[in-house]
């Protein structure tokens, strides 16, 4: 049919890595073959339509041991984000000390996620008790 | 020199080590210490900054320095010891710990249970025999990590990456997310290393290429990497003359494999399975020394953190009950062994009267297949070398088990 396309799709939803073919027309998903289960299928529908990833980086921090500090977003962003993700928080530069969960940036991007830290860093510079 | 007496001594403070000792102290030993080389607790976990630890564990998505700070948290309240900057030298079947730290200098550790939880270490450049020059820019994958997500250094613009297993996958996403280019990943087997939602979302997202069959046949540069070749292989893993192609890049990252760091065991006389790298251990996670555990990647390499947490639980649970004098030998050995298509099963040792939990791996890709121990049968739908089989022999399973000295553990396909 005319305007139809046909691509596959790895569903990684379970470890059967199901290989689906999905018929796209008008950027919307009008079939899925190929797959053993319905939550592969919704997986495919966003993965075709709005597909999302986990985001993570580093960001420069001060006054810590150590120059960076890992921080993550709360919910996962668009794909199509990622870098531009990415390119916004190489521009941040925070401040020790840091715990975990700290709301590094609000509202990234408009996106609608936080960035948090993933990482305490004043306690990684006292040392342990001997 | 100073002498100490501890219940509990630990050596390692990653993952393992910490969930050995805070069950350790939970079983109820007063005095758990951990020694570690490192200046801080954690092992890999502060490294490995991407998220999927502890979906199981904690059913959350966490980062590695989430994840593991939960357990440092916990450690420190239930005051575990720590020794840290600390090298262990010795072993003894005595169960002496001697080590060396710059404040305390030479010690010894008098320790009624070990639990060993030293980890495991990358296969070095040295390892593999690729020709060329030795210019800078190599690199392992976990030494690329540490330098970008710890140290705050990019250390390369255009990389090549060698080994697709889930480390090597994962630093060519934070390579591509950190502005560098990655020309290609080259693996030497038929199929990927690395599970299929890091080969979507670390490889396809950024439109990487991954060469199967293929490996790295030359290292060109003389101060720093200029270029690799690269070429396909046969079946047998051998570069296949005529196929060289030229990939320019200034950085080639190793991520070619985990080897069980076990000098120590090693040096104690603990029986070491060739199959695995790491020791030989029972269903307490005890090595062929009573009163000697092992848990982690000491054992054998584990592809998820929250397994690692598991074993180091259990051996913590173990050691801390066999220095209180409350750990029964095993009823009766039963020796399992990995026959068809398994290359190996931990643990060795089980007594058929307790539930455990074995860790397979298996040697190819299969696809609806039957684990077969003598006659008790468990199908799976997908087994894959880089995904651990985790077979939990229940106690109605059990009662389906022969008790024999010996049992081999089969995967078959269906007919």
């Amino acid at each position: 049919m005319r305007g139809e396309e046909r691509r596959k799709v790895t569903c990684i939803v379970c470890p059967l890595g199901c290989e689906a073919t999905v018929t796209i027309k008008n950027e919307r998903v009008i079939k899925v073959e190929n797959l053993e289960c319905p939550r592969g299928e919704d997986y495919v529908l966003t993965e075709i339509e709005a597909p999302k990833r986990d985001f993570f980086t580093t960001v420069q921090v001060r006054g810590a041991g150590v120059p960076v500090c890992p921080v993550r977003a709360t919910q996962p962003v668009p794909k199509e984000k990622l870098l531009e993700c990415s390119k916004e928080l190489a521009k941040i530069t925070v401040d020790a000390p840091i715990k975990i969960g700290d709301v590094i940036v609000e509202n990234l991007l408009g996106l609608g996620v936080d960035i948090i830290a993933a990482r305490n860093l004043e306690e990684m510079e006292k040392k342990e008790n001997r | 020199m100073i002498e100490e007496d501890v219940e509990v001594a630990v050596i390692g403070g990653g993952a393992a080590g910490l969930a050995a000792a805070i069950r350790a102290k939970e079983t109820g030993a007063e005095k758990v210490t951990i020694l570690d080389r490192n200046s801080e607790l954690g092992g890999i976990l502060p490294q490995c900054i991407h998220t999927g630890f502890g979906l199981h564990h904690f059913r959350e998505n966490l980062t590695g320095p989430e994840y593991i700070a939960r357990f440092i948290e916990r450690a420190r309240s239930l005051k575990v010891e720590c020794k840290l900057d600390t090298m262990v030298l010795r072993v003894t079947p005595e169960k002496e710990v001697v080590a060396v730290n710059s404040p305390d200098g030479l010690m010894t550790l008098k320790s009624r249970a070990i639990v060993l939880a030293m980890g495991c270490r990358e296969r070095p450049r040295g390892a593999l025999g690729i020709p060329g020059t030795r210019p800078a820019g190599i690199f392992t994958a976990g030494t690329a990590q540490r330098l970008m997500d710890v140290e705050g250094y990019l250390p390369g613009k255009r990389i090549v990456i060698l080994g697709s297993g889930d480390v090597g996958l994962i630093m060519a996403r934070r390579f591509a997310m950190e502005g560098a280019k990655v020309e290609a990943v080259v693996e030497i087997l038929p199929y990927p290393g690395g599970l299929a939602r890091n080969l979507v979302q670390c490889l396809e997202d950024f439109q990487i290429p991954l060469l199967l069959k293929h490996t790295v046949t030359f290292i060109h540069g003389a101060e720093r990497v200029e270029a690799v070749t690269t070429a396909r292989v046969d079946e047998g893993g051998s570069p296949i003359s005529g196929t060289e192609r030229m990939i320019r890049c200034d950085t080639l990252i190793l991520s070619v494999g985990l080897i069980p760091e076990n000098e120590l065991s090693e040096a104690a006389g603990i029986v070491l399975d060739p199959a695995t790298g790491g020791p030989v251990v029972n269903e307490h996670m005890e090595t062929s020394i009573p009163g000697i555990f092992a848990c982690g990647n000491v054992v054998h390499v584990h592809d998820l953190v929250d397994y690692v947490t598991e074993t180091g639980e259990l051996a913590g649970e173990s050691a801390a009950n066999y220095a209180m004098g409350k750990l029964p030998p095993l009823a009766r050995k039963m020796v399992l062994k990995a026959g068809q298509n398994v290359r190996y099963v931990v643990p060795q040792i089980v007594s058929g009267e307790e539930p455990v939990a074995l860790f397979l791996r298996v040697r190819k890709p299969l696809r609806n297949v039957k684990v077969k121990i003598r006659s008790l049968t468990m199908p799976i739908r997908v087994v894959r070398p880089p995904e651990t089989v985790v077979l939990r022999l229940t106690e109605k399973r059990l009662g389906k088990l022969e008790k024999e000295k010996e049992l081999t553990i089969n995967i078959e396909e269906e007919p």
